[in-house]
């Protein structure tokens, strides 16, 4: 569904992305682990467009997208979350749900009908706001709801755009324990035939939701298998000791 | 996202009643006055349009008016094309010129945006003021008003021409809140809100600030046409900068983003104008002063105050009545 071949990139001197191949079958699961600064992010950015790789190339479905524009990628099916929440602050819960699912539909760029009073829309919306638990926000601003809820809705705005592949950047970050395996257990609610990638910092969590792992050292992909062998692998256990911890 | 609150209609149905009055009670010189608020009225809806919903602040403005102006005298004095034909006509390239425009900066951020429209707005100042087709500095005469004495108007009489002026205003405010309750226009407000993710989520924002600014070139372009109407009489000046960053300071002065904020704007800045030059020539000193005094306020604008002042005051009553009502269903308006 989603695959990276031998992705390359360096900032200046700083080589942030090493030859990194990824493969996710429709539905997979898989988390991505890795130290602060181990070019998860920027992986992520180099995935949806939003930085072009030095060398490499990127298929969605089969087909190779490394030239095309970040919106281009988007309406193929290709979905991301952030790390910082990048929401239309302005706005409230429903119609920053609305905006996604509008442009999903292709009623947002039409001049002579009100997209978000549209059935198809409202019916994301509606969907959506169940999905990630924001029916009791939906008419708050952003700037109304707490941190935490904003956390949710950055994942329901990327998940209205109806997407094949979603991509979530540290979805629970900055956010407690308790809420964090609230969320997860909410993503595994997900439609099965949905395939997330998820960048996510807690090794325990990271678990809860993972088919396959990936974890990513100093822009490399070092371990590349299943929980289970995640769980025992010593390498995992020294980056996590190691700079990991010092991180 | 835009709405029509209690207090928007309010306002404009005030600003409506009170530029009927002026129409049947003033003279020569009111109505003179208030035409020139009409059109002014029209310019900063499309300024307004861009500048407070798109976060595309334009320089150009005032030059895509002349456009209009000089496209219409051009085809009906010059080529002697049906007023109405030259009307759409005006209309139309003033559109496509403004799509190209948008098109182009709409790459561009904050002051690169400013400078880039700017430069236009200069480019079509300088190429008028130079060319002899279109009668250089000394501008064009000649022109006539529309002819609708089939409907028993004479546009000639300034009383008639003002009441049409005003539906021509109406007309270009229902427009633009249109475009605003459209898919487009939530679009826009998307855009200037996170142009990133609105990328991100797949739409094509470069087209849709294009469109938006080529639909306010379509009220620009009417402006233009009324303005060359209205003075019978067009210079280069028209596409002075000066011109867009006079109707830029009646979009802030009234309220940016609020569509009825600018026409208040208007109405202040036109009457300010002609009350203090009465006493003394500095009026842009006047003006100026205002202009701080709004800015310092931190408000947005003198309507954008209006809606904070009537906000606070519903809280105020809500919090004194009982509690039985719940406040984010009355203030929910963002
Ligand atoms: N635009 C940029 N310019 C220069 N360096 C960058 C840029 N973006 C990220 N980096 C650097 O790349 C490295 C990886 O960053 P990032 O992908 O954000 O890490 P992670 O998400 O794994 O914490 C860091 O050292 C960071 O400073
Ligand atoms: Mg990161």
């Amino acid at each position: 569904m989603l695959e990276t071949r031998n992705l390359d990139k360096s900032f200046g001197a700083v080589h942030v992305t090493r030859d990194v191949s990824l493969k996710l079958e429709r539905g997979e699961r898989r988390v991505i682990l890795g130290p602060n600064g181990a070019g998860k992010t920027t992986l992520f950015n180099q995935l949806v467009g939003e930085l072009t790789p030095d060398s490499g190339s990127v298929h969605l479905a089969g087909e190779d997208v490394t030239a095309l524009s970040v919106a281009r990628r988007a309406r193929q099916g290709l979905s991301r979350s952030y790390q910082k929440n990048t929401l239309f602050d302005g706005l409230t819960v429903e119609e920053n749900l609305g905006l996604a699912a509008s442009i999903h539909t292709g009623h947002a760029s039409r001049l002579w009908s009100d997209c978000l009073s549209k059935p198809e829309v409202r019916e994301i919306v509606q969907e959506v706001a169940e999905q990630v638990n924001l029916m009791p926000y939906l008419h708050a601003t952003v700037s109304e709801i707490s941190y935490g809820v904003r956390r949710q809705l950055e994942v329901g705005v990327a998940l209205a755009t109806r997407p094949l592949v979603l991509l979530m950047d540290e979805p629970t970050s900055g956010v407690g324990p308790e809420m964090s395996k609230g969320f997860h257990d909410l993503l595994n609610n997900l439609p099965r035939d949905l395939t997330m990638l998820i960048i996510e910092h807690d090794m325990d969590l990271a678990f809860d939701v993972a088919d396959t792992i990936t974890v990513l050292n100093y822009g490399e992909v070092v371990f590349d298998g299943l929980p289970e062998e995640a769980r025992g692998s010593s390498l995992l256990k020294e980056i996590y000791l190691g700079s990991w911890e010092n991180a | 996202m835009f709405r029509h609150t209690p207090l928007r209609y309010a306002a404009l149905v005030l600003l409506i009643g009170a530029a009927l009055t002026q129409t049947f009670t003033a003279g020569y010189f009111g109505l003179e006055i208030l035409i020139e608020i009409l059109i002014l009225g029209m310019l900063v809806l499309a300024l307004d349009l861009v500048a407070g919903f798109g976060g595309m602040v334009s320089l150009c403005h005032g030059a895509l008016m002349g456009v209009g102006a000089y496209a219409f005298v051009t085809l009906n004095v010059l080529v002697g094309l049906d007023p109405w034909l030259s009307t759409l006509a005006a209309v139309a390239v003033t559109a496509g010129i403004a799509w190209v425009i948008g098109a182009i900066c709409a790459r561009s951020h904050g002051i690169y945006f400013i400078m880039a429209t700017l430069a236009f707005g200069q480019m079509g100042y300088s190429y008028i003021f130079e060319s002899p087709l279109f009668g250089g500095d000394d501008g064009m005469g000649g022109i006539d008003r529309f002819d609708l004495t089939s409907i028993g108007l004479d546009l000639n009489d300034s009383k008639t021409f003002a009441l049409f002026c005003l539906a021509v205003l109406i007309a270009v405010y229902l427009f633009a809140a249109a475009i605003l309750k459209s898919g487009l226009g939530r679009s826009l407000i998307g855009v200037m809100h996170n142009e990133k993710r609105m990328k991100a989520l797949g739409q094509n924002t470069w087209r849709v600030k294009a469109d938006v600014f080529g639909l306010s070139g379509i009220i620009a372009g009417i402006a233009g046409v009324l303005a060359a109407q209205h003075i019978l009489f067009i210079s280069p000046g028209m596409l002075a900068w000066t011109v867009s960053g006079e109707a830029l300071v009646v979009v802030i002065l009234g309220g940016l983003g609020t569509l009825v904020g600018p026409l208040i704007g208007a109405a202040f800045f036109v009457v300010l104008k002609h009350q203090v030059s009465e006493v003394t020539s500095h009026w842009h000193l006047v003006v100026g002063v205002v202009l701080i005094a709004v800015v310092m306020s931190r408000a947005n604008g003198i309507f954008g105050w209006i809606e904070a002042r009537y906000g606070a005051w519903i809280d105020r009553r809500l919090t004194d009545s009982t509690r039985t009502e719940t406040p984010e269903e009355i203030l929910t308006d963002a």
